[in-house]
């Protein structure tokens, strides 16, 4: 009724207060909810999409590997890493509990480095890498989806990506891993 | 003497200009695209690490003769629709793109039965 008198231009002070009232709640419901949700999740964009192809030129020597796999045997990690990242270092002791999984293997993307820096930083916090590849321009990354390092991603038997974490993996992170590959 | 060099000065200024319009396309591009690590800046204002190994791969896929299309769908595949300045019609956007329309519609409504209320009331 309300409406109507709205829209005559016969309203009471009382009824104008009112419509203001609830046009306020709705304005401030909707915000609210989409400060709660997580309206931008497009972090999660390349979830179940299948691994775009790159080459990885190895790290140090002139092998290379063809992603995704072809032998479908396993699940398989992604991780993109630099020796200048400081947050690669934090995540680095569980690549290495990582490493001793049976059924998962490392590839590591090396992001716009220094060859020699790289290696001195695997012979230092050690090597949980199956294969170490080298991005030395950052296409790479840009390839598979990322936006920086560290970033790792799990990818199933078939090619498809799983998990994507954007930022140094967490011990939770971690278990997320364990409980996706058994 | 005079001729060759006039030829060269032609061929300069063709395969400038040339250059120039694939140029233009390119930054029509970039000022389309989110630059997602900065502060919403478009791709053709940043400068960070992230915006420049963009650029360059737009670039390359100019250069192979890729449609803008195809640039912005190998873009969304792998950032979402975020990474575009514009959001997209469809869908889940639709009520974005037409409430300002139906408010719009729904004021001039109310605006136009008002006039006419009071003009009847005034009678």
């Amino acid at each position: 009724m309300d409406v109507l008198v709205f829209i005559q231009g016969d309203m009471t002070t009382k009824s104008k207060l009112s419509l203001l009232a609830i046009i306020l709640l709705i304005f401030f419901g909707a915000f609210y909810f989409s400060l709660q949700t997580k309206l931008k999740n497009d972090d999660l964009v390349m979830i179940n999409k299948m691994l775009p192809a790159i080459k990885l030129q190895s790290l140090q020597d002139d092998s290379y590997v063809e992603l995704p796999l072809q032998n479908k045997k396993n699940f398989y990690l992604i991780n993109i890493w630099a020796s200048w990242c400081v947050p690669c270092r934090q995540e680095h002791p569980l690549l290495m509990r990582l490493k001793k999984e049976n059924n998962l293997a490392i590839y590591g993307i090396n992001y716009k480095d220094n060859k020699s820096n790289a290696q001195k930083f695997l012979e230092e916090l050690g090597n949980p890498y199956f294969f170490s590849g080298s991005d030395m321009d950052g296409s790479k990354a840009i390839e598979i989806g990322a936006y920086g390092v560290p970033e790792t991603y799990l990818i199933d038997r078939e090619g498809k990506i799983i998990l994507k974490f954007i930022g140094p993996i967490s011990n939770t992170n971690y278990e997320q891993i364990i409980q996706n590959i058994k | 003497m005079k001729k060759i060099f006039l030829t060269f000065f032609f061929i300069n200024i063709f395969l400038s200009s040339v250059s120039l319009a694939d140029d233009k396309q390119a930054i029509d591009i970039y000022k389309k695209i989110r630059c997602l690590v900065c502060q919403g800046q478009s791709l053709h204002d940043s400068n960070s690490d992230f915006a420049k190994d963009l650029k360059k791969i737009i670039k390359e896929k100019l250069d192979n003769k890729e449609t803008d299309q195809q640039i912005y769908n190998y873009l969304t595949s792998r950032y979402g629709d975020w990474i575009l300045l514009d959001t997209p019609v469809k869908q889940s956007t639709l009520l974005l793109w037409f409430i300002p329309i139906i408010v719009l519609i729904v004021g001039i409504i109310i605006l136009f039965k008002r006039t006419v209320f009071e003009k009847s009331k005034l009678s």
